[in-house]
Formats: C-alpha cells, structure tokens, sequence
C-alpha cells in the first residue's frame, strides 16, 4: 500500500470542495431552519401564538422533508438546482440540495432547544409587556444560544457526510475522491488518507462547536 | 401607636377605605369544565400587603395571572387605581403590566443573562437606552441589597439572591402593584424570613401595594396586614390580618391556621382592639393585663424601618377600648 505523491492536490482541491459544498449550506441551512424552528414552536399548541393548522402543516412539511434520503432528495431537486444555478453538476450545485436537507433536519433541533427554555421564563417575559417579537430575539433564542451552538455542530457534521454522497453524482469533494480511489481503482492508500480527512474535518468541528457551546453556556 | 379601623370584609361594604388601589368584581375563570375563580370579589386597599391564602388548587395563582394581565377572567371586572384593566387595549396592555410587578416561585431568570442584564429586562422590552437601563438596574440591585452581584449569572447566585433579583427586576420599572406567587415557597426559613422583610421594607419605602400569595399561614402573619382567604375558587373570608388570625370565621381559615396557634381565643362579649408596640416584653403585658387587656394575637412589623409589634387585644366590653389605649399609650411611648 503505497500512497501516490499525486494525490495530495487532488486532496487540498477536494477538501476545497467540500467546505465549498458544506459551509454555505450549513449557514443557510442554520439561518432558515432556524425560522423554521421558531415558527414551530410559536404555532405549536400551548405556543406564543397558537396556530394548529399552520402548525399542522409545518410539521409534516419537516417529517416529509427529514425522512427523504438524500440520494432521492437530490435527484427530485434536480429542476430547482438547475433553475437556481444554471446546473445540477458540480460543488456549487450541491449547496441547493444541501441547504434544503439541512432546513428541516435544524428546525427539528431548533425546536427542541427552545423547548428547554423554561416557560415560566417566557411567562415572565410577558407579565414584563414583552411582544411576540421580543420575546423570540431577547428571550427564547439567547436563552437557547447553546442549543443553537450545539445544532449547529451536528449540521456541519451531518452535511459533511452528505457532501460525500453528493460527491458520488458528480459534485466534487472529499466522498468522490474517497469513492473514486478506493471503490473503483482499488486504491486502497488514497482512500484511507481521504477517509482520514474526513475524520478529521469533523473531530475539528465537533471540537469547535464543544469549545463554542461551553463557553456559550451560563447555566 | 395605631387604633384599628373597622373591619374590611368584602361582605360589608360601607367599610370599604376611600382609597382603592385594586377592586375585583365578580370575576370569574373557567378553565373547560373546571371553575377555577367563581364570582370573587375583593378590595386591596391601596398601600397595604395583603395576603392571599389557601390550599393548593384554590386558584391563588389564576388570580395572580389576571391581575398581571397574563390571562383574562371569563367574567367580571378588575380596576386598578380607577383604570378597567379588562377594556384596554394589547398595546395598553403591555404598558399597564410593566407597572405592575410579579415575582415568582421559582424566580424565573434568564439563565443566560447576568444580574444586571435581568434586573435590565423589563427597560429593555420598554425601549429604554442601553445605558439608563443598566444605571437603573444598577441603583435598583442595590435596594436589594445586591451591589457586587452585577456580574453573576443566576447560576452563581443562592437561592435568595436570585429572588433578589426577581424582586429587582419586578421594580425596576416602578410599579404601583406588586404580586408575589409563592415568592418564598422555594426558600429555606432563614431566608424565606429575610426574603418577607425585604419585600416589607420596599413596599413601604416606595408606598405600593403588595399582593403576597402563600399556602403558608406564618408568611401572612409575620409579612402582611391584610388577607384573603380562598377556597375553591372562592373568596370565604377577609380583612385585617391581626383580626382575620385572631378570630377566624371561615372554617378553612381556621384549617390553614392550624398549627399556628393563635395566643388566646377572643372571649364572648370581649372586643378586637389594634395596637403597635415597640416589642411585646413582659413589662407590656403586665400593663396590658393590670388595664384588662388580653393579648390574643401579635405579629412582627416593620414600621418606618423599626421593628414593631402588632398586638390584638380582647377588650371586654364593660372597659372602655379608648380610655384603655389612651392609657397605655404614653407608656407605650416611653418604651419606644
Ligand atoms: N391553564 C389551566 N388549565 C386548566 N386548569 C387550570 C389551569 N390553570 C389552573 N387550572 C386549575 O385551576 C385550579 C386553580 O389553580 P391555581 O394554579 O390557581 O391554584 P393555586 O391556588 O395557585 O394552587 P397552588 O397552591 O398549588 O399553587 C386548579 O384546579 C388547577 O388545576
Ligand atoms: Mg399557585
């Protein structure tokens, strides 16, 4: 098993890649479903702002959108990434079905952190004369910032292993490579290193986001 | 040296003060099939603490979540220094409640703010500057005896201070009513102690009326000098906390009091007479009972920042109560 000097550009372009395919969409994807999730938890029953159709149908527009594998959800994006970016090959294609795969999979976990927000906390907000709106930017979502951290983190870590599979239909990264090498030419040497990278890229953000969240953390 | 006034029982209304800081009319909550407050009616004079008293599921909190307009009766009315707060509007609302304080059992802070950054909360929510609402949330940290705390997050607080801050952050605004729900429930005695004298203490200073709900018949007795007593949803009796603990009409008044023994029952054809006094020392109630006075129920104060004591006395009808106050007073007064 030896490792061909060669390769090691093709890895620093497919780490490129990757974080190409991954960043954005992880930003994205925290921004929206981060709407999402508040969205949620103010129509819910027993919410701010109770709304059960409304709720009814986010909810399921979460389970529909959490419960498609991302192989299909790609596939089925295909029209949309082609209308947004003009193709649906490459790194910057990915970002479209990226994003949309992250926006359900972070409002669930949004959801969740706010509801660790104790309510007598938002009550006491009321009883203050706190609006709707106040409440979510003052209240919930600082009180729930390591929630918010933590979900963040587990994005980042899911979407890198999405990318990978993004990779294998045609969109770059460090999966392709890791596919490219070990699965089809035998190469067993690139493959571990590439794999190696991978493992690394996520030891790096589960570390950072731990590190964030602690100190995010007054509780 | 204070001669009681009448007694304020909701049932006779010519006794009720002049002034009325809080008038509930008939108000009535359902919660589905469940009647939580029924046809209640109280006064809370203004400038008094009045405590609300009763079992579990009485429906002490429901009342406390209508006055801070965090819920709405399906009946009756409620004003509050001459407003109807049922007739305003969302807008008026949210204004109305940052002049009304709550304090709560379980403090309910943000964990992720510090003191200061609690107490700062409610100026915050009102648009007011950044740095006029630290120096208020500052001086009002201080009144609680907490300068030095500024910085620390709840979770470096006790439990008591971080009802001091709940209490800050309840008067930040200013308010003219103050509600607290079990505000001492969470507490240990010693501090559930100091956490009632505070309240005291700031209820006189600023002169707002204070609304203290307990189950606990001891936090009525050494922190308020009104009550309301509740059972089932109901108002069963009410009115000076001297005579309500003294001579309890109501039978849940007299299960609530159960431990809490009163001095001496009040004797057939024996009057209620109010009296404050420095301290309640043997040399007192030799006095008292050399001028055919019978103590039958005392309780700690703090007037003008002295501790003082309320004393009931029964009277018997043949004394006359004046001439027997006009008496003891001076005397009372060289004790002081
Ligand atoms: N949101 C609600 N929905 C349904 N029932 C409620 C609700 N809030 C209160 N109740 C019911 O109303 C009654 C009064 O409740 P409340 O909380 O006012 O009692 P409480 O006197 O404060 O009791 P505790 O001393 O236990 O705090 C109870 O029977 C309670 O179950
Ligand atoms: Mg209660």
């Amino acid at each position: 098993m030896t490792l061909d000097p060669t390769v090691w550009p093709l890895l620093w372009k497919a780490t490129l890649e990757t974080l190409w395919m991954v960043l954005p969409s992880a930003l994205l994807g925290q921004l929206l479903g981060t709407a999402l999730g508040v969205w949620l938890t103010l129509t819910r029953p027993g919410g701010l702002t109770p709304n059960p159709a409304l709720f009814r149908v986010l909810d399921a527009v979460v389970n529909i959108g959490r419960s498609f594998p991302f192989i299909i959800l790609m596939i089925v994006l295909i029209p949309l990434t082609r209308l947004l970016v003009g193709t649906s090959i490459g790194s910057t294609a990915a970002i479209v079905p990226l994003t949309v795969a992250a926006v359900p999979f972070l409002a669930r976990l949004v959801e969740g952190s706010l509801r660790e927000v104790p309510a007598g906390v938002t009550e006491a907000a009321r009883a203050m004369g706190a609006t709707t709106s106040q409440i979510v930017t003052k209240v919930l979502l600082p009180e729930a910032l390591p929630g918010l951290l933590h979900a963040f983190t587990v994005l980042v870590i899911s979407l890198l292993g999405y990318s990978a599979v993004a990779g294998a239909i045609g969109a770059g990264g460090l999966g392709d490579l890791a596919i490219r090498y070990g699965y089809h030419r035998f190469d067993t040497a690139t493959m571990t290193v590439t794999v190696a990278v991978l493992l690394l890229l996520v030891q790096l953000v589960q570390w950072l986001g731990d590190r964030a969240e602690h100190r995010a953390d007054h509780r | 040296m204070t001669i009681a006034t009448p007694l304020t029982h909701v049932s006779s209304p010519a006794a009720a003060p002049a002034s009325a800081a809080l008038e509930l009319r008939g108000i009535t909550k359902r919660f589905g099939g469940h009647t939580a407050l029924e046809d209640f009616t109280l006064h809370v004079p203004r400038g008094s603490r009045t405590g609300i008293i009763g079992r579990s599921g009485a429906g002490k909190s429901t009342l406390v979540r209508l006055l801070s307009g965090l819920d709405t009766p399906d009946s009756g009315e409620l004003h509050l220094g001459g407003e109807n707060l049922l007739t305003l509007s969302p807008a008026q609302r949210r204004q109305r409640q940052a002049r009304t304080g709550l304090v709560f059992q379980h403090f309910n802070l943000l964990a992720q703010r510090t003191a200061l950054q609690n107490v700062a909360l409610p100026l915050e929510f009102a648009g007011v500057p950044k740095v006029k609402r630290e120096a208020q949330a500052r001086d009002t940290l201080a009144q609680v005896g907490l300068s030095g705390f500024e910085d620390r997050y709840p979770a470096q607080l006790s439990g008591g201070q971080k009802q001091r801050v709940g209490i800050a952050r309840a008067l930040v605004t200013g308010p003219e009513l103050l509600l607290a729900d079990e505000a001492t429930s969470a507490l240990d005695p010693e501090t559930s102690a100091s956490i009632l004298s505070l309240l005291t203490r700031i209820q006189q200073e600023r002169d707002l009326t204070l609304i203290i709900v307990t189950h606990q018949m001891e936090v009525v007795r050494s922190a308020t000098t009104h009550v309301a007593v509740l059972d089932h949803g109901r108002l069963v009796e009410s009115g000076e906390t001297g005579r309500v603990l003294a001579n309890p009409q109501h039978a849940t008044t007299r299960a609530l009091l159960g431990a809490h023994q009163p001095l001496a029952e009040l004797a057939p054809g024996e009057t209620l007479q109010q009296l404050t006094l420095p301290a309640l020392d043997a040399a007192t109630l030799g006095r008292l009972a050399a001028l055919g006075g019978r103590v039958v129920e005392a309780q700690p104060t703090v007037i003008g920042g002295r501790q003082q004591v309320l004393v009931w006395l029964g009277v018997p009808q043949h004394l006359s109560a004046d001439r027997l106050l006009g008496q003891l007073q001076p005397q009372a007064e060289e004790v002081a």
